[in-house]
């Protein structure tokens, strides 16, 4: 009953997503602008002495040059920025009546939240992934900067950067919606919203490496859950030895915590948003 | 058998504190369409809301298929279908897809569920256009697929909150056809609110009028036509001086006559068949008459009758809605 429920109701959201195309497109485009022009423009390791490899590897914890560290750092960060959209869905279908339909429905209140998360892990781990494949397009078209891996590429690996992104996924998608189902303004979700986003963004080594930060900065960005799956991805692609305290399944598993306590604490807040008042 | 719908007092104040629902007291029997009428803004919509477990009494007690509505909200859930006021099918889906979602999260066995819809889209009329997405569908189209939805899993009790809003006549027959026939066929409890008394009429089997949140009256169409003490049929004779009184008195049918200056207004419950009858009569009286004028019990008259006050029309996003209606309701007087 449950799974069927729990299905039907995730083919819905998807269904949606797909039949707006131009939302789609939209953002496919902010991170594709994010790996060309960002990336290529601010590729600071230009700034360090050319041929000195150890130099650069020191700078970008093991990262052949700036470009493959940013966009290790960026396939996070879109994971992260995918998952604000959900929310401000729950708040249309707010308006729609359909959340309304669903609260008088005898669907279990977890199989409802469940839905959309999966449904938004889906979308994220998609544009993760296509973020990852054209930073490494890139580095096939001469003239363009693009992700260079340095570590071979095992089963394991994979596994650990897919469950990287999906924890991440799980924890801030659920959080978004969780927002949704609270807030009633879409202008107030999006505020809130961006309070959350940069923040996180700017506090972890998705841009920067935290040993070029001031020290009240770094402890913020090593605790960044964005920092630590970044790390699974990182240290998987560019293993240098002495650099991150803890091997990527700590990071993982620190992740799947962190993960497990938020889907929880928004089970609770979401019963309670779609229970008879 | 238990009546599918008991209340006891049942009363909800908004945070903000208005007192929608104050008290209201109702048995719906088993297989009956029982209408809630009353304007904008009366708290039908809240009752509903209650009885379907998406708000919470404030007060009182209700009983929904027998279930106690503070403690079983699951297993009512499981037993009622819904038609809210507001369209709530989704639009990037088609009305199959629709469907189909509704089949799932009541747990229709897919099988089943097939049969069914076929069923439903084709006494919906909504077979040609089950592929098409819902935001290409009309107002009425939209109505009956929700309405399609809401009976999917074969409900024991149904709750239509404004079933006919938006719709022209032809659509609002439409609407109480299939309820109708729902009701005939599966024994379906249905418990509905308007804002129209001729549909009241036409559709339930008892209709309460609620207003502030109260009940004013509970009854058959016919008892409250009764009550309010049926057509008002005003007739003028052709010469001045003649007593029509007599004859008009003697005619079977007509519960009392007035005289007003020269014209003389006549009570009947049934103003449109006992008109030729009286036209005739006063003929073989030789006091022919000039004019005859039929007014009907309108939603107006009963409720200056059991709240007495005229029917008002409320602000709020529904009101230019209402004063159409209202205008409707005009259009039909004579
Ligand atoms: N969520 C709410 N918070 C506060 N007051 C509310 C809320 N919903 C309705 N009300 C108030 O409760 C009263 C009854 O509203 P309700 O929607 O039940 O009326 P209704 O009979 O369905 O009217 P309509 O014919 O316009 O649909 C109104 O005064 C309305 O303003
Ligand atoms: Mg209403």
């Amino acid at each position: 009953m449950t799974l069927r429920a729990l299905r039907a109701l995730t083919v819905r959201e998807l269904k949606r997503w797909v039949r707006t195309p131009t939302a789609i497109i939209a953002s496919v485009m902010t991170p594709f602008f994010y790996l060309l022009l960002f990336g290529q423009a601010f590729n600071i390791g230009k700034f360090l002495p050319s041929g000195n490899t150890p130099a650069v590897l020191a700078a970008f914890q093991g990262a052949p040059d700036y470009y493959s560290y940013f966009s290790a750092g960026m396939v996070i960060f879109v994971v992260l920025f995918s998952s604000l959209f959900i929310g401000a869905n729950v708040i249309f279908d707010k308006r729609l009546g359909y959340v309304k339909k669903l609260t008088v429905a005898p669907v279990p209140r977890s199989v409802i939240l469940g839905a959309s998360v999966a449904a938004g892990v889906f979308r994220c781990l998609l544009f993760g992934g296509l973020v990852f494949g054209i930073a490494l397009l890139f580095h096939q078209i001469p003239g363009l900067s693009g992700l260079t891996v340095t570590a071979p590429v095992t089963a394991i690996s994979v596994v650990e950067i897919f469950l990287a992104m999906t924890f991440l996924a799980a924890a801030f998608t659920s959080l978004f919606i969780t927002l949704g189902y609270v807030i009633e303004q879409i202008e107030a979700y999006f505020a809130l919203v961006n309070l959350v986003n940069l923040p996180l963004l700017f506090s972890s080594t998705a841009l920067a490496p935290a040993t070029i930060m001031p020290s009240w900065l770094r402890y913020i960005a090593n605790g960044n859950p964005i920092t630590l799956s970044i790390n699974v991805l990182r240290e998987n692609l560019f293993p240098y030895a002495g650099y991150y305290t803890y091997a990527p399944e700590i990071y993982l598993g620190i992740l799947a915590l962190f993960a497990v306590v938020v889907v929880a604490l928004c089970v609770r807040v979401t019963v309670g948003a779609l229970s008879p008042r | 058998m238990t009546n599918p719908i008991v209340t006891e007092d049942l009363e909800k104040v908004y945070p903000g504190g208005t007192r929608a629902v104050a008290g209201v007291s109702i048995e719906v029997h088993p297989g009956e369409i029982f209408g809630f009428l009353g304007p904008n803004g009366a708290g039908k919509s809240t009752t509903v809301g209650m009885l379907t477990t998406l708000l919470k009494p404030s007060g009182g007690r209700a009983f929904v298929d027998g279930l106690d509505l503070r403690t079983e909200t699951d297993r009512i859930r499981r037993r009622i279908g819904l038609v809210f006021q507001e369209s709530t099918a989704d639009d990037q889906l088609t009305g199959r897809e629709n469907l189909e979602l509704a089949a799932a999260i009541y747990d229709v066995p897919p099988a089943e569920a097939r049969t069914r819809m076929a069923r439903l889209l084709e006494e919906m009329s909504l077979t040609q256009v089950q592929d098409r997405l819902v935001k290409t569908y009309s107002g009425g189209m939209r109505r009956r697929l929700e309405l399609a939805a809401g009976v999917i899993h074969t409900p024991r009790v149904l709750f239509l909150d404004e079933p006919t809003l938006g719709l022209d006549p032809q659509g609002r027959a439409g609407i109480g056809q299939v309820v109708r026939k729902m009701r005939d066929d599966f024994g379906v409890t249905v418990f509905l609110t308007t804002h129209y008394l001729d549909e009241a009429d036409l559709l339930c089997d008892r209709i309460a009028i609620i207003d502030h949140g109260q009940i004013k009256v509970l009854g058959t169409p016919a008892e409250l036509k009764d009550k309010i003490g049926g057509d008002v049929l005003t007739v003028t004779p052709q010469q001045a001086g003649v007593d029509l009184e007599p004859i008009l008195r003697a005619v079977p049918g007509v519960l009392s006559v007035q005289r007003h200056e020269s014209a003389y207004r006549i009570k009947t419950p049934q103003g449109e068949s006992i008109t030729p009858t009286i036209v005739e009569a006063c003929f073989a009286a030789h006091a022919p008459l000039a004019s005859v004028s039929l007014k009907r019990p309108s939603l107006d008259e009963v409720f200056l009758e059991f709240t007495g006050r005229a029917y008002r029309e409320e602000e709020g996003p529904s009101a230019t809605d209402m004063a159409l209606r209202m205008n409707q309701f005009r259009g039909r007087k004579r």
